[in-house]
């Protein structure tokens, strides 16, 4: 007896030391990496990103940063912060070694000079025009690099802008033909949009309200009730945008109220028109996760986004402190940071960006930039979505093996392989691997294929198989005609 | 006339709808060993339409498996249908036994147990583009099925058609009514288990001590 229990005792502390050596050994980090499986289960899953460094004020030596808010790469790779508190914007390289120029005064066109006041978002266009949302001011500071304002944009005189309101710019950017976008703290119809002069044009890109039945509900009940029980009741209304980011032709936004569920995420073509409103997308946590070391259950509420160079997209959850990170396709591919003191995990994220292969965030209450760099299995995965959503479906197919090596686990890397096979021909294994994938469309077309394949490699047989069944029909009736007894007892038992 | 096998009086009553259950009562022919055949296949055939669906339709979540739901949408329901049909019809002025009910009942269901079968079998055949197919199949067998119930309701009770309405309506009444019960009854013997087994733990916390 004790024999056994000893082996048993054995038996689990060996159980135990080999997971904890497969959590530490897929980690390193001071959260969960993981990623979901077909039936939207969150699983353990390869890291995509590995916290690398964090860079605060002091070792950019400008001193150390006070609640940044926004932070944002230019085209040659310079970095502008926002750095609120201590009403100035900081540049520096791209690595973060060390800082550039620091804004804190500018220049009118009249020769005055003007102090920033707590500015919370920078943009920096193509042609080098700095765009500074400059809160406590009221107005947005379109400059050129060497601090010389071009224009200033302030609280619009419209019909359509409400003047009761306050005008507080949170985020800023521009398109290339020069309209300004503007996100308000206090708005929520949308972003204001300016033309490049400066004039007020109309707001740009607002959230729908979701038809949920309670909305459809209350709309009902709202045409009985009184105005003054109307005025108490629950205001219907979209959530604002909190931030957006453009790529190209499309702006993309998202919204951090976390009761929100519909354009969370939107990618917005020039017209305003939201291209995901029609595919049905989630973006972050499929469902609210407890994390039992807080006491505290995650909803996301994607705060800033961001879009890399090769399309990809990066949202900031900043209940969690999560970087969802999709391909252009909004195919989720790699989950990182979190809430916590070490490095990689955040305080309170305020914004993203993204510069090459790394990732930047900034934290506004440790005042600090993390730097993420991509590990190899990240670079395989970016460079395998790239090529299959460019349509190189075949060069994509080693990659994905690759991944697929690394992660058994990884969906995207199925329906990848399945959709490259199904492109060569292979119906079967196009099968397989999209029944892998959960991805019953690819399924369907790899099947018919392979129906047709088969029907056509076994025509002859299949013929001949009818052809047999005919005879045997007419030759079975024909016997019956010739022996009338058992037709006789047949008609009889009828 | 209509010396039928068992069997054949199953083939009959399929393809004489309106006539067959009226033949089968004046025979006193049927089998409850075929009816529970049946249920049985039924419980099978729903199995198969859930877990077996070819992919391009439907990727099931195959982690977990619970009998528990298709026992009771197959032989609950099924059970659940003739006990208050006889309950009812026993109020109603009906002539139907219990075992004939089951088996008449039985009987109607076969059209519905086919289609779970078919319909998975042609899921492995068809592609998206030709899931009218199976609409076509599932629609008309389930017609059928009603059709059936409805004449056979009517054949076991000799009632007029709209006595046969009223009937069916009753029944499906007192079948949520069980069902309610059930539950009620189900969630009282857990918690009653629950009662006991916190009592027993208690009790051996206390002797150990």
């Amino acid at each position: 007896m004790l024999k056994y229990l000893l082996s048993f005792a054995a038996a689990a502390v060996c159980a135990v030391s080999a997971m904890c050596s497969a959590i530490s050994a897929s980690a390193g980090e001071p959260y969960d990496v993981y990623n979901y499986d077909r039936w939207g289960d969150a699983i353990p899953s390869q890291a995509g990103y590995i916290a690398d460094r964090a860079v605060s004020g002091t070792d950019l030596g400008v001193g150390s940063f006070d609640s940044p808010s926004d932070i944002f790469c230019s085209h040659d790779g310079t970095m502008f912060i926002a750095d609120t508190g201590n009403n100035r914007i900081v540049s520096a390289d791209a690595q973060l070694g060390s800082a550039g120029r620091v804004y804190s005064e500018f220049t009118m066109p009249d020769g005055s000079d003007t102090a920033l006041n707590k500015p919370s978002g920078v943009f920096v266009s193509d042609d080098d025009v700095m765009y500074i949302a400059d809160t406590e001011n009221s107005r947005v500071l379109v400059s050129d690099l060497d601090g010389n304002v071009i224009r200033e944009i302030t609280k619009p005189v419209s019909n359509v802008f409400d003047q009761n309101k306050t005008f507080m710019p949170q985020k800023v950017l521009a398109d290339k033909a020069g309209n300004v976008y503007v996100v308000l703290g206090n708005i929520t119809t949308g972003a204001a949009m300016f033309a490049p002069d400066g004039e007020f044009s109309g707001f740009y890109g607002a959230n729908r309200n979701a038809p949920t039945a309670e909305v459809i509900r209350d709309h009902f009940f709202r045409a009985f009730i009184s105005d003054k029980k109307k005025a108490r009741r629950i205001r219907n209304i979209p959530s604002g945008i909190s931030g957006f980011d453009i790529d190209g032709d499309f702006i993309f936004t998202c919204s951090s109220s976390s009761s929100q569920t519909t354009d969370t995420v939107k990618k917005l073509n020039a017209a305003g028109k939201n291209i995901f409103a029609d595919r049905e997308l989630s973006f972050g946590d499929y469902t609210p996760i407890y994390d039992p070391t807080q006491n505290k259950v995650f909803q996301t509420a994607i705060i800033d986004i961001d879009i890399a160079d090769d399309g990809c997209i990066n949202c900031l959850d900043h209940t969690s402190g999560r970087i969802f990170q999709y391909d252009e396709e909004c195919e989720l591919l790699f989950i990182t940071g979190t809430i916590a003191k070490q490095l990689g995990g955040f305080d309170r994220p305020a914004a993203l960006e993204s510069y090459g292969n790394e990732l930047f965030v900034l934290d506004s209450q440790k005042d600090t930039v993390t730097v993420f760099t991509e590990t190899d299995f990240g670079s395989i995965v970016h460079k395998a979505a790239k090529l299959h959503n460019d349509g190189y479906y075949e060069e994509a197919l080693d990659p994905w093996y690759e991944v697929l090596k690394r992660d058994g686990n990884y969906r995207r890397a199925y329906v990848g392989v399945a959709s490259a096979l199904l492109r060569k021909g292979d119906y079967r294994g196009a099968m397989k691997y999209a029944k892998l994938a959960d991805a019953g469309k690819i399924y369907n077309k790899a099947f018919e294929g392979y129906r047709l394949q088969w029907l056509r490699s076994h025509f002859s047989a299949i013929a001949a198989l009818i052809f047999a069944a005919v005879f045997a029909l007419s030759a079975l009736r024909r016997y019956r005609n010739n022996h009338p007894h058992s037709a006789a007892r047949k008609e009889d038992s009828l | 006339m209509m010396e039928l096998s068992q069997v054949q009086w199953v083939r009959h009553i399929l393809l004489h709808p309106v006539e067959g259950f009226e033949d089968m009562r004046w025979k006193k022919a049927g089998s409850l060993n075929i009816a529970f055949f049946i249920v049985f296949m039924l419980f099978l055939g729903m199995v198969a339409d859930g877990r077996l669906f070819g992919p391009q339709f439907f990727i099931n979540y195959d982690k977990t498996f619970n009998i528990i739901p298709y026992i009771l949408r197959s032989i609950v329901f099924f059970a659940a249908w003739v006990v208050g049909n006889w309950s009812v019809c026993t109020l109603l002025d009906g002539d139907g036994t219990m075992r004939n009910i089951c088996i008449y009942s039985a009987y109607a269901l076969v059209p519905y147990t086919a289609q779970l079968f078919i319909r998975t079998i042609l899921s492995h055949l068809l592609v998206r583009d030709e899931l009218v197919f199976m609409d076509i199949i599932r629609f008309t067998f389930i017609g059928w099925s009603a059709l059936l119930l409805f004449f056979a309701v009517k054949s076991v009770h000799q009632y007029s058609p709209a006595k046969t309405i009223l009937a069916c309506a009753f029944t499906i009444g007192a079948m949520v009514i069980m069902l309610v019960l059930l539950m009620l009854f189900m969630s009282l013997v857990q918690q009653v288990y629950v009662f006991v087994y916190s009592l027993y733990t208690e009790i051996s916390y206390r002797i150990r001590v």
